[in-house]
C-alpha cells in the first residue's frame, strides 16, 4: 500500500499527463485553486458533509441510540426491530442503497412521489430540483448506524441505578436527561463528530449514482470532482492533484481524529 | 460470632442484576412505540421495494405488491444482461480476497503481536492512519498504477487491489487478536519441540478462531460490495462484478436515461441475500467488526 | 420521622412462578431501626423498593404517617435510598453529588452549602468533596451515598445492602457507626441485608423473609432465642442451630435415637415426631452426658467449637477457650432444658 501511495504523489507533484506525459510543475495546483469550478465543488462537499454527517447522522445517530437506550431499559421489545432496520441500511453495500434511493427519488414513479401524489400534492423533482437535499437524505439513511452504535455505546455503561438514584433525589425525566444521559455523551461526542465527518468526506458512489454531480456541478463534491477530471476529461495528471488535496485534507483530520482518541485512551 | 456458618454466610452477596427501569407511562409507551414504528418504515421502506418489485412483472419505482408475480426479471438478468458472469466474477474475487487477505492478515497480525520492533507503535498509528484515507482519493491514482502494471481487466489485479483495501485495518485487528493470546500457550509448545511455524498452526490459530471469522467475514462483505476499485480497473464485459451490472440497467431513449426497476430489484435481491443471511446469522460480531473501521464509501 | 405500614402487600414479576412479595405486614414505628433480613431472591429489596417507589404493588397498600403513598411519585414520598452500588453520578463532584437532591429542589445557594456541609461533617468526609466518585475507595463512596441521602432531611431512610461491598474489617467498623449515627438522627430506618450477623447487631428489630413471605417479625434476642419456625432459627446464628430428628416418649424427647431430654411444653400436644432444634450454646461436655464422638475442634480464641458426631448428623458445640477435645475423643452431651426448641415435623413450624 504504501508503494500505491507514494509512487502516486510522485506522480502528481510532477504533474505528469497521463495521455500525453508532459512535466508541469505545480501548474496543475495553480489551475486547481484557481477554477471557479473548484470553489463551488468544495462548497458542495461541505454542504454534503455539514448536512449529511453532522447535522444528520450525528444528530439522528444520538437521538436513536437515546431512544432504542431508554426502551432497552423498559424492556420494550419492538425497538429491536427499528434497531435491526437502521442497521440493514448501514450493513448492505452502498451501491445497493443508491438504486434502492433512485427508485425512491425517481419522478414519474418513485415512491415518495407516489406517496405525494396519493396525498393530493404534486410530484416533485427530487434529483432535478433539490439533488442536495435528495443526496443528503440517501446519505443520511445510509450511515446513520455509525453514530447510532458509537452513542449507544457510551449510554449502555451507564447503569440503571444512576437513574433510579436520580428519580428517588427528584429529579423528573427531563432532568434526569440533561443531568445524567448527556454528560456521559460528552467526551464520545467530539470523537464520533470527527469521525463521522472523514467517513462522509470520501462519499462517492451514492452521490453519483443519484445525480452524476448534477444538475450541472450542484451536487459535485470533491470526490466527484477526482472521478470526473480523471476519468471522463482523460486529464489524469489534474485528477490527481484533486487526489492529493482531498488526501492532504483526511489526513488532516485523521490525524486529530487520531491524537485525540489517543489522549482520551 | 466469627465462625463460618454454613447456612447464613452461604449466602454471597449478589451484585445488583440490570433491572428494568420502571416508571414508563402510557403516554410514553405509545410515543415511543410510534417513534420505533416510523424509524422502521423509513429505513426499511426501500427493502420492501426491492423485495416487491424484483418479484413484479411490471415492476415499477413504487413500492407496491406486483400485480402479476412473476420470476421473469431473474430470468432476464441472466439471459440478457449476462448476470452469471458478473455473479460468477463477484463471488470469484470476494472469495479470492477473503482467502487471501486472512493468510496475509494473519501472518501480519501475529508478527506485530510477538517481535519486538522499536518502532511497533509508529506502525500501528501508519496503520490506521492508512485505513482513513478515503478510496475516492485513491480512485485516480490506482488507475495510473493498474495500468502501468498491466493489473487492469485481470482478476489479479481485482483481488490485489480489494484485499489491498481493508488489509489495514484488519492487520490491526489481528494484532489485538493475537495480542490476547497468552504467549504461554506458544511457549509450552516451544518447550514441547514444535517449531515456531508449526506451533502457530495447531495452537494459536485455533484460538484466535473468531478473529479469523471476523477478518474473513469483514474482507468478503468489503470485496462483495466494493464498486469504485471495479469502476476504475473493470471495462470488459467478461469481467464485471455485480455492482457494475447494475450500472447497465441504465437505459437512454430519447435522451432521457430510465432505470428498468424490475431488473435492478432482482440483481439487488440476489446481491443483498448473502449480506442479509450473514448479518442475521452474526449480529453482534459483524457490527462491532464494521464499527472499528472508519471508511468512506 | 415517620412511622411505615405495609399493609397486605403483593408483587409479582412478569414471568416469575411465585411473587416476589406475598402478603407482606408489617408495621414500623418512627424512628425505629429496621433491618428485612433473608437469603437472595426473599423480597426484602423488592419491598424496599415499593416503599421508595421504584416498583409499583400489585396488592395492598404502603403509608407513611398514616396516608398511602402507592401512585406517588419517589421524589414525593420524601424518602432516600442508599444503593448497594452506591449509585454516585461519576461526572459530578462529591459536593455535587450531596448537593444533587437539593439542587433538584430548587433551595436556595445558601441553604444547599450548608446542608451539605453539615453532612459531610457528620460523616466525615469534607475532605473528598472535591473530588470525583471514581477517585475514592469502596468506604468513602459508601459514605458519600449516606451523605447524599442525609443531606435532604427525608421522613424515612431506606438502605439496600449498603454494606456488601465493603471488605469485612470495614464493614463491622461501618456497622456500629451506621447505627450510633442513626440513634443520632433519630429517623425511621429500613435496612435491608442478607447477613443476619448485620442484623442482629444493628436492628431494633428484624424482620425475616423468605421467598416473599415474612416468617418472622421481632427484636434480635427474640428472633433467636425463639425462632418462629425452623428456617428462621437456621437463618440466624453462627454457627447455626443444630437441628435434630426426635421422638416423643412418654413425657420426654428422645433425641438422635437415644438422647434422652426433657420437653418443654408443646402447643400441640399430639405429634410423636418432631424436629428439635439445638444452639451450640446450648450443650455442654459433660462427663454424664449422652455419648458421641468427637470429629475435630475449631479454636476461635475466645471458644471453642467442638463438633461432634451423633450417629449420622454432626453436633456442633460451643464450649469455652480451655476445653479442648481431640478428635476421636468420646465425650458425653448434656441439653440445656431453657435452649431445647421444638418443631413441627413437617412444617418447620415452633411448638415451643
Amino acid at each position: 500500500m504504501w508503494a500505491f501511495y507514494t509512487s502516486f504523489t510522485n506522480k502528481a507533484l510532477v504533474g505528469l499527463d497521463a495521455a500525453r506525459p508532459r512535466f508541469v510543475g505545480l501548474d496543475n495546483y495553480q489551475r486547481l485553486f484557481s477554477d471557479p469550478d473548484f470553489a463551488t465543488v468544495v462548497f458542495n462537499s461541505i454542504v454534503f458533509v455539514v448536512g449529511s454527517a453532522i447535522v444528520g447522522q450525528f444528530v439522528l445517530g444520538l437521538l436513536l441510540a437515546i431512544l432504542l437506550d431508554h426502551a432497552e431499559r423498559r424492556r420494550y421489545r419492538f425497538a429491536s426491530i427499528a434497531y435491526a432496520a437502521v442497521l440493514l441500511a448501514w450493513v448492505n453495500p452502498t451501491v445497493i442503497a443508491a438504486f434502492l434511493w433512485v427508485a425512491m427519488y425517481d419522478f414519474f414513479h418513485g415512491s415518495l412521489n407516489t406517496g405525494l401524489q396519493a396525498l393530493g400534492s404534486a410530484p416533485v423533482d427530487w434529483l432535478g430540483q433539490f439533488p442536495m437535499l435528495a443526496v443528503v437524505v440517501a446519505n443520511i439513511w445510509r450511515g446513520t448506524a455509525f453514530t447510532m452504535l458509537i452513542f449507544l455505546g457510551a449510554l449502555k455503561t451507564i447503569p440503571t441505578d444512576i437513574y433510579e438514584a436520580a428519580r428517588v433525589d427528584g429529579a423528573n425525566a427531563w432532568r434526569r436527561f440533561w443531568d445524567h444521559t448527556l454528560p456521559s455523551l460528552r467526551p464520545i461526542a467530539a470523537l464520533a463528530l470527527l469521525s463521522i465527518t472523514m467517513s462522509t468526506f470520501g462519499t462517492f458512489i451514492l452521490i453519483q449514482t443519484l445525480t452524476n454531480g448534477g444538475p450541472g456541478i450542484r451536487t459535485e463534491t470533491i470526490a466527484l470532482y477526482a472521478f470526473h477530471e480523471a476519468f471522463r476529461s482523460y486529464a489524469i495528471g489534474y485528477g490527481s492533484t484533486i487526489a492529493v488535496v482531498m488526501l492532504i485534507l483526511n489526513a488532516a483530520f485523521a490525524v486529530l481524529y487520531l491524537r485525540w482518541s489517543r489522549a482520551r485512551a | 460470632m466469627t465462625a463460618i456458618g454454613p447456612q447464613a454466610q452461604a449466602q454471597v452477596a449478589v451484585p445488583p442484576r440490570t433491572r428494568p427501569l420502571e416508571g414508563g407511562s402510557r403516554l410514553e409507551f405509545v410515543l415511543m412505540h410510534a417513534a420505533f414504528l416510523a424509524i422502521a418504515a423509513f429505513f426499511l421502506a426501500p427493502f420492501v421495494w426491492l423485495f416487491t418489485a424484483a418479484f413484479d412483472a411490471h415492476a415499477q419505482a413504487y413500492i407496491r405488491w406486483p400485480e402479476q408475480l412473476t420470476l421473469d426479471n431473474f430470468v432476464q438478468i441472466f439471459d440478457r444482461y449476462a448476470f452469471a458472469t458478473a455473479l460468477q466474477n463477484s463471488v470469484f474475487v470476494a472469495v479470492s480476497t477473503m482467502v487471501l487477505t486472512v493468510c496475509v492478515v494473519s501472518l501480519a497480525g501475529y508478527s506485530l503481536s510477538r517481535i519486538e520492533v522499536r518502532h511497533k507503535a509508529w506502525i500501528t498509528y501508519a496503520i490506521l492512519l492508512l485505513q482513513t484515507m478515503p478510496l475516492s482519493a485513491t480512485m485516480v491514482p490506482i488507475y495510473g498504477l493498474a495500468r502501468e502494471l498491466g493489473l487492469r481487466n485481470s482478476y489479479l489485479g481485482l483481488i490485489l487491489i480489494h484485499s489491498a483495501i481493508e488489509l489495514p485495518f484488519l492487520v490491526w485487528l489481528m494484532k489485538g487478536f493475537f495480542d490476547s493470546v497468552p504467549r504461554h500457550l506458544e511457549e509450552a509448545a516451544w518447550l514441547d519441540g514444535r517449531t515456531k511455524f508449526r506451533a502457530l498452526f495447531e495452537i494459536v490459530l485455533p484460538v484466535a478462531r473468531p478473529g479469523i471469522a471476523v477478518a474473513a467475514g469483514l474482507s468478503f462483505l468489503s470485496a462483495w460490495a466494493e464498486v469504485l476499485m471495479v469502476l476504475i480497473l473493470v471495462d470488459q464485459q467478461s469481467m464485471k462484478t455485480i455492482p457494475l451490472a447494475f450500472y447497465e440497467t441504465f437505459r437512454t431513449a430519447g435522451g432521457y436515461t430510465e432505470v428498468q426497476y424490475g431488473l435492478v430489484a432482482a440483481m439487488g435481491v440476489l446481491y443483498v441475500l448473502p449480506v442479509m443471511a450473514v448479518f442475521f446469522a452474526t449480529r453482534r460480531l459483524m457490527v462491532r467488526g464494521l464499527m472499528a473501521s472508519t471508511r468512506g464509501l | 420521622m415517620a412511622k411505615v405500614e405495609y399493609d397486605n402487600v403483593w408483587r409479582q414479576f412478569v414471568g416469575q412462578e411465585r411473587a416476589a412479595v406475598a402478603g407482606l405486614t408489617l408495621d414500623i414505628a418512627d424512628g425505629e431501626f429496621l433491618v428485612l433480613l433473608g437469603p437472595s431472591g426473599c423480597g426484602k429489596t423488592t419491598a424496599l423498593r415499593m416503599l421508595a417507589g421504584l416498583e409499583h404493588p400489585d396488592r395492598g397498600d404502603i403509608r407513611v404517617d398514616g396516608r398511602s403513598v402507592v401512585g406517588l411519585e419517589p421524589k414525593d414520598r420524601d424518602v432516600a435510598l442508599v444503593f448497594q452500588s452506591y449509585a454516585l453520578y461519576p461526572h459530578m463532584s462529591v459536593r455535587d453529588n450531596i448537593r444533587y437532591p437539593l439542587r433538584v429542589r430548587g433551595l436556595p445557594s445558601a441553604d444547599q452549602e450548608r446542608r451539605v456541609t453539615r453532612a459531610a461533617e457528620l460523616l466525615r468526609i469534607e475532605h473528598l468533596l472535591p473530588r470525583r466518585p471514581g477517585q475514592l475507595s469502596g468506604g468513602e463512596q459508601q459514605r458519600v451515598a449516606l451523605a447524599r441521602a442525609i443531606v435532604r432531611e427525608p421522613r424515612v431512610y431506606l438502605m439496600d445492602e449498603p454494606l456488601s461491598n465493603l471488605d469485612a474489617k470495614l464493614r463491622t467498623h461501618t456497622r456500629t457507626e451506621l447505627k450510633a449515627l442513626q440513634k443520632q438522627l433519630g429517623v425511621t430506618t429500613i435496612f435491608v441485608t442478607h447477613d443476619q450477623a448485620e442484623a442482629m447487631t444493628m436492628a431494633d428489630r428484624i424482620a425475616v423473609l423468605d421467598a416473599g413471605h415474612l416468617q418472622q417479625l421481632g427484636a434480635p434476642d427474640d428472633v433467636y432465642q425463639h425462632p418462629a419456625n425452623l428456617f428462621v432459627a437456621q437463618f440466624i446464628g453462627s454457627p447455626p442451630m443444630n437441628v435434630l430428628a426426635a421422638q416423643r416418649d412418654d413425657g420426654v424427647l428422645v433425641v438422635a435415637g437415644g438422647w434422652r431430654m426433657p420437653i418443654p411444653k408443646l402447643r400441640d400436644a399430639g405429634a410423636a415426631t418432631l424436629t428439635v432444634g439445638l444452639r451450640p450454646e446450648a450443650i455442654f461436655l459433660a462427663n454424664d452426658g449422652y455419648p458421641a464422638e468427637v470429629l475435630v475442634s475449631e479454636p476461635l480464641g475466645s471458644e471453642v467449637i467442638v463438633n461432634v458426631k451423633l450417629g449420622d448428623a454432626l453436633v456442633k458445640v460451643r464450649t469455652g477457650p480451655d476445653v479442648r477435645p481431640q478428635a476421636g475423643d468420646r465425650v458425653g452431651l448434656r441439653a440445656d432444658p431453657a435452649g431445647v426448641r421444638v418443631f413441627d415435623r413437617d412444617t418447620g413450624v415452633a411448638l415451643a
